[in-house]
């Protein structure tokens, strides 16, 4: 038999590029019918996907999507945790929390900390990042220093923090007796435990910006830079015309990443204020908690969950289609 | 190049993987409670066993938060169980507090992960009931011969609904009025809590000297809505009716108003930033109104002489709530673990075991022949203070429903008072929006239950 073409294929092996590689004279010999061919051949792929793929599937059908499917079946269910029945009543729970007095209170909240401390951790994680970029001494403990809060457990950085703003006995209200002003009321002022806990959750996770930053910059090319100074592009505009665009897929990862963390805030809130003083810290995480751990009702929180789920995701969809369009590689 | 792996995946092979892990998934959601659009008498029953026949187990766990600081004395307590009965008893610390534990014991019920004991505190335990989720103890108590008459009848009625008893008292407590006896003498005062509060605001500028506030008032849940029972009783108000709010009372607003006109108007009482006890033994106020179970913490931290008296009355008389927790059984385990259990709370609520525990933490003693015992005559005799939450227990009465019994109505509560004593609030707008909370809530969380 005549040599087949280079660009006859078999099946049974892959590539990166495609399914089929030239064959051998021996593999062209024994070439099935196209029919069969196509059952045959995944098989061995499908065990080596399974094998390595298997074990991460089945524990994120187990602790991930198990328990959000669970959360959708709850949220339509008026459900006293800890009691073995729960009633249905549809798209109830839903309909009162749309319609509950404090959820603006709530979302409004959790506005606030979420713009607060992802825009306010962008910036500062960003400034940091361009310091501790520069070859000075002491730059590599200082480095250290900055991140080091962040693989701080939360429930320890809010207690900390607890006494640092006592307004009696703690740090800031002794600081600023030092120039004459009295401490606000931190704990009994809503908006002001407000600012606390975002002063508190930015200090403890500002490194982890300025980390990855910090890692980005470094790999801007220095040629670049060179160039435009050679051109006589100051600092600041070379920064903003070169430095910063480079940044652009850092800056939305971060924008997702942080965007996630924060509304999913938890500890720092439970060991400073408890979502008080009057639910002036109680954003949407933690009123999930509230209704589901302390009013007992699982159905409702759920909802709520549900609610911030989808949230969450339309979140992310925008920020990947916009990352999709605006950032250059 | 992209690094992306590439998995081609014809039609019949993406149904194939759908079908696999969403029939995984959707089995997976198929657990949790049984959905049933009647879900009334919850309540567990007392099953006919015959305990006569049981054979108690070798092993029982108890979850606890250790009340007062009483890991040390419930550990005590525990030794002297085992080396009575030969039962071991695993002491467990589920939270720093009442809620943290029910919060775990809540979602562990069902799992055959949770406790045989678990401390039931006064906001709690008629939920584990309705939820099913404890033991009625009369007949078990009646098979071990717990002597339940001995057992102070206000604390040991708190726990009876529906002709049972759902627990047994342990660390039970009230509020105390604490005042710091230096600042008392510095203002020329007699020895003594103000008999009303009628009498305080007469004391408070004498109070007011310094940096000193005469009255230093504690917030959040759990706490807030229990104190003001004082202030809210003795102005002839509640916060419920059994099941029907009635917090549009003049007499509710009333409480509400004096409380706050004393922190904005006559500024003699302030709300503490994170702990009116601390504050109170730092110093910075003059007197304050703590738990019973404070007791030892303060006499132990504060350094001056700190004195104690009932909380003042109001125009319609003294009134004081009961508060603090007693320790129920698990449904949700064998005959063999609860009469183990039954076994323990018997010893544990004994009258040595009472006197014992009552003497190092403050608590109450929940026995009457443990509060005329050797061992707190003592304790009487060293530490005055300590005979004063007895004494004024013939002040207590039951808590009202509204609050202890409806999920989230202590939250509710909580959130409009500290409306009314942090943001100078409308009264009447808080109580109303308070009200409205725990009637739904009520309407959808209990009266289904019942």
């Amino acid at each position: 038999m005549e040599q087949v073409a280079d660009t006859t294929l078999v099946p049974g092996v892959r590539t990166g590029r495609s399914d089929r590689v030239p064959a051998s004279p021996d593999a062209t010999r024994s070439l099935p019918e196209p029919a069969r061919r196509k059952h045959r051949t995944p098989w061995k792929a499908w065990l080596l996907f399974l094998l390595f793929a298997g074990p991460n599937v089945a524990l994120l059908v187990l602790f991930t999507y198990k328990p959000l499917l669970q959360s959708l079946q709850y949220s339509t269910l008026q459900w006293n945790i800890g009691s073995p029945v729960a009633m249905p009543v549809g798209l109830q729970n839903y309909v009162d929390w749309f319609t509950d007095p404090t959820t603006p209170g709530i979302v409004g909240v959790t506005l606030v900390f979420t713009l607060a401390t992802v825009g306010g951790g962008m910036v500062i994680g960003l400034v940091l990042a361009l310091v501790l970029n520069r070859k000075l001494r002491g730059t590599g403990a200082a480095r250290t220093i900055v991140v080091a809060p962040y693989v701080l457990s939360g429930v320890a950085v809010g207690l900390l923090w607890l006494f640092v703003f006592d307004p009696n006995f703690g740090v800031t209200a002794a600081l600023l007796r030092l120039v004459g002003l009295a401490s606000p009321d931190w704990y009994n002022d809503p908006q002001w435990a407000l600012v606390m806990v975002i002063i508190v959750y930015l200090w403890k996770n500002v490194g982890y910006v300025a980390l990855i930053y910090l890692a980005a910059l470094q790999s801007v090319p220095r040629d670049l830079v060179e160039a435009a100074s050679i051109d006589g592009a100051s600092s600041v505009r070379s920064f903003r015309s070169i430095v910063l665009p480079l940044l652009g897929p850092t800056t939305f990862f971060l924008a997702i990443t942080t965007l996630l963390t924060s509304l999913q805030s938890f500890d720092i809130i439970q060991a400073m204020t408890k979502g008080g003083p009057l639910g002036g810290t109680t954003t949407m995480m933690y009123q999930i908690y509230q209704e589901g751990f302390q009013s007992g009702r699982a159905g409702y929180s759920s909802a709520v969950a549900t609610i911030l789920f989808v949230v969450l995701l339309l979140v992310t969809f925008a920020q990947l289609k916009y990352v999709d369009r605006k950032v250059h590689y | 190049m992209s690094l992306r792996p590439k998995i081609d995946l014809d039609r019949r092979q993406l149904l194939q993987f759908t079908a696999l892990f969403g029939g995984a998934a959707a089995l997976a959601a198929c657990s949790g409670p049984s959905v049933s659009s009647d879900v009334s008498g919850g309540a567990a029953t007392e099953a006919a066993t015959d305990w006569a026949s049981v054979t108690p187990a070798k092993e029982i766990t108890w979850w606890s938060n250790h009340p007062g600081a009483s890991k040390p004395v419930e550990e005590e307590l525990i030794r002297r169980f085992t080396a009575e009965s030969g039962i071991t008893v695993n002491l467990v610390t589920a939270g720093a507090n009442y809620d943290e534990v029910a919060q775990k014991f809540q979602a562990a019920t069902g799992t055959g992960n949770g406790p045989d004991v678990v401390v039931a505190s006064d906001v709690w335990w008629f939920r584990y009931m309705i939820n099913g989720q404890t033991l009625p103890m009369d007949e078990l108590a009646e098979h071990l011969e717990f002597d339940t008459a001995d057992y102070n009848e206000t604390l040991y009625s708190d726990y009876q609904f529906k002709d049972a008893h759902w627990a047994v008292p342990y660390a039970r407590s009230t509020p105390l009025f604490y005042y710091n006896k230096d600042v008392w003498a510095a203002a020329g005062l007699p020895d003594r809590s103000p008999e009303t509060w009628d009498e305080f605001m007469e004391w408070a500028p004498k109070l007011a000297g310094g940096s000193v506030t005469p009255l230093g008032l504690g917030k959040g849940t759990s706490w807030a809505a229990w104190w003001f029972c004082n202030f809210l009783w003795g102005r002839g108000g509640a916060y419920s009716d059994e099941w029907t709010m009635t917090l549009d009372t003049p007499e509710a607003i009333d409480a509400a108003k004096f409380v706050q006109s004393m922190i904005f108007d006559d500024k003699v009482a302030a709300v503490a930033a994170t702990d009116n006890v601390a504050d109170f033994g730092a110093g910075l106020t003059g007197c304050t109104i703590g738990s019973t179970g404070s007791l030892t913490g303060i006499l132990e931290a504060a350094k001056f002489e700190v004195g104690t008296g009932f909380l003042p009355a109001g125009p319609e008389g003294p009134a004081c709530p009961t508060g603090g927790t007693g320790v129920a059984i698990s449904s949700d385990r064998t005959p063999e673990q609860q009469l183990a259990a039954g076994m323990f709370l018997k010893f544990l609520t004994s009258t040595d075991s009472t006197a014992y525990f009552s003497s190092n933490t403050g608590y109450m003693p929940v026995r009457t022949s443990a509060r005329d015992s050797d061992i707190m005559a003592e304790v009487y005799a060293k530490s005055p203070q300590f005979r004063t939450a007895v004494d004024q227990l013939e002040t207590t009465r039951v808590q009202d429903w509204g609050r202890v019994f409806v999920p989230g109505g202590d939250k509710e509560l909580t959130t409009a008072l500290e409306s009314i004593i942090l943001q100078q609030g409308d009264p009447e707008q808080a109580f109303a929006t308070a009200s409205t909370a725990i009637q739904r809530s009520f309407e959808q969380n209990v009266e289904p239950y019942l």
